[in-house]
């Protein structure tokens, strides 16, 4: 996929506006967990997962979630992938490569996506202990949590 | 389902870069069916357009759209969907009473008009997934596709090699984006990594498109052609929008809708009764896991078997004969494209690749992040 191009039979009409959503309660209280670098999650009364990010409802079991947890800043690599490429606005473009990964925190049912650092990828495999790296000084609250290193 | 409902004429176009304008194609390719049919837009009683207002860069897209396809000062609907559910929802409706007639129209021009990634990029958590900028169609199914390797014991040698029989399926289909003359997988596995483990040519290529299809109620059918195809059953299922928190390694919610559809259908045993299945494999982990989690084929067996040709034209399951959509993605229009062929197939006009005489057959589309939903109809002859 080729960038926008500028010619008389396709002309570019480039679409670009922001949006500003409000987060709401859940992912608010989250991202201040980060600033305090705790990872919060919310347990579900019906089936007992803890679910993170924290959400509003259970899906599984339609119920609504109350209860706040303290997540381990450790946990479990699930899966991960070095990409080659970076997206934005649909576009691609190459990149160094750069590794990210599904690592579930202890004490949660699910995994977050997150970056990986510190590690050869050729020596990563599920089921590794990782470890929450912070960074107070990122440049917006979703990056207080850096990235997960190696534990 | 009985003989209620049927499909009795498409006409598809595909390729990387058709040269037309959204209006010009869609005209187009409505004309065709017309004509093979031979009728005028008179004789539809609803149209269902299938696009999506994001790659249109308009909203309500579909209002520019009525004139081209002859839907004004008639019922009009759209799906913001992939094309198979518009065919689903012409048959309810047809089912319904109210109409006799459907003209189902999908279409997208990703081949070069825009990133054909926007559409799922822009369905993620603006608030989330879109904060972090980590997530996109194709690092999510770079998981999928490790996570699939490693519950099957398979090495990245092997999505070379399906994704080689794929692309070598589409070779005999002259309507492709991306063919390999011959099961090559070093052409595969030479191609750049995008997220690993996935190639380039692992990964579907950017695609314009369009499909119609004509549904038609059983008298009605029987009037318009010799041959109808009939619906006999259908199904679709949504998973978690959340995908860290799904079994990756096959798709619940594509097993979901394949049951509904073979209840409808009657069928108690579809890895024996289905003699073809187009299914829309993205990327070339797709197609045996989708086989398998549908029921068609054996976990287990399925991905060395696809990735030997053993789903070939000449086989009791023949996958994918047209190369699927790794060989073309139309987004919206592959899983009307893939009812479109399975029609063809049906009715012996399936020309170079026409894998034997199936009787009934399997059409499958999806849409979201790594198969998140899928919808499957089944049709016989």
């Amino acid at each position: 996929m080729e960038g926008l191009m500028g010619s008389y039979f396709t002309p570019a009409v480039p679409m670009d506006f922001g949006y500003n959503y409000r987060l709401g309660a859940y992912l608010e209280r989250y991202l201040d967990g980060l600033k305090e670098k705790k990872i919060l999650g919310v347990r579900c009364s019906g089936c007992g997962k803890v679910l993170v990010p924290p959400r509003m409802y259970c899906g599984g079991c339609r119920l609504r979630l109350e209860e706040w947890v303290e997540l381990g800043t450790e946990g479990e690599l699930v899966e991960f992938t070095v990409g080659h490429v970076s997206m934005s606005k649909g576009r691609l473009s190459q990149a160094e490569p750069f590794t990210i990964g599904l690592v579930r925190p202890d004490g949660a049912a699910l995994p977050l996506l997150a970056r990986i650092r510190g590690a050869d990828p050729a020596a990563l495999r599920p089921g590794m202990r990782m470890r929450a790296v912070w960074d107070p000084d990122a440049e917006n609250e979703y990056l207080v949590l850096s990235h997960y290193e190696p534990a | 389902m009985d003989d209620k409902v049927a499909i009795v004429g498409i006409e598809y176009s595909q390729g990387d870069d058709l040269g037309l304008t959204r209006e010009r194609l869609c005209f187009r390719t409505v004309r065709g069916v017309l004509d093979k049919l031979g009728i005028d837009r008179h004789a539809i009683d609803c149209f269902i357009l299938a696009s999506n207002d994001f790659l249109e860069g308009r909203t309500i897209s579909n209002v520019f759209e009525d004139g081209p396809v002859g839907a004004y000062l008639k019922d009009e609907t759209k799906v913001e969907m992939d094309g198979i559910n518009a065919v689903v929802y012409g048959a309810l409706r047809i089912l319904e009473g109210n109409y006799d007639t459907a003209m189902v129209i999908a279409h997208s021009l990703c081949g070069h008009q825009v990133s054909p990634y926007l559409q799922v990029q822009y369905s993620l958590d603006p608030t989330y997934d879109r904060q972090l900028g980590l997530l996109n169609e194709l690092s999510g199914a770079a998981l999928q596709a490790r996570a699939y390797l490693r519950s099957r014991g398979l090495d990245e040698g092997w999505l070379d090699r399906a994704a080689a029989a794929a692309l070598a399926n589409g070779a005999a289909n002259d309507m492709v984006t991306r063919s390999l003359d011959g099961a090559d997988e070093s052409k595969v596995a030479s191609s750049s990594y995008l997220y690993e483990p996935l190639r380039e040519m692992h990964c579907y290529p950017p695609t314009d498109g369009a499909c119609a299809i004509v549904l038609a109620s059983a008298g009605r059918a029987r009037e318009l052609t010799d041959r109808p195809v009939w619906i006999r059953g259908f199904g679709s299922s949504i998973d978690s929008y959340y995908f860290a928190g799904r079994d990756l390694t096959r798709s619940a919610s594509a097993a979901d809708a394949a049951r509904r559809a073979f209840a409808m259908a009657g069928i108690s045993d579809p890895a024996s009764e289905i003699g073809l299945a187009e299914v829309s494999d993205l990327f070339a982990y797709q197609a045996p896991l989708l086989a398998a989690s549908m029921g068609l084929a054996d976990a287990d067996e399925a991905p060395r078997r696809f990735a030997e040709g053993g789903f070939g034209k000449d086989a009791r399951l023949a996958l994918n004969p047209s190369g699927g959509a790794l060989s073309a993605h139309p987004v919206c229009a592959t899983g009307a494209v893939r009812v479109a062929e399975a029609f063809r197939q049906l009715r012996g006009e399936a020309g170079a690749v026409q894998a034997g005489e199936p009787r009934l057959a399997l059409a499958h589309g999806q849409d979201g992040l790594c198969l998140q939903q899928n919808t499957v109809v089944v049709l016989g002859i």
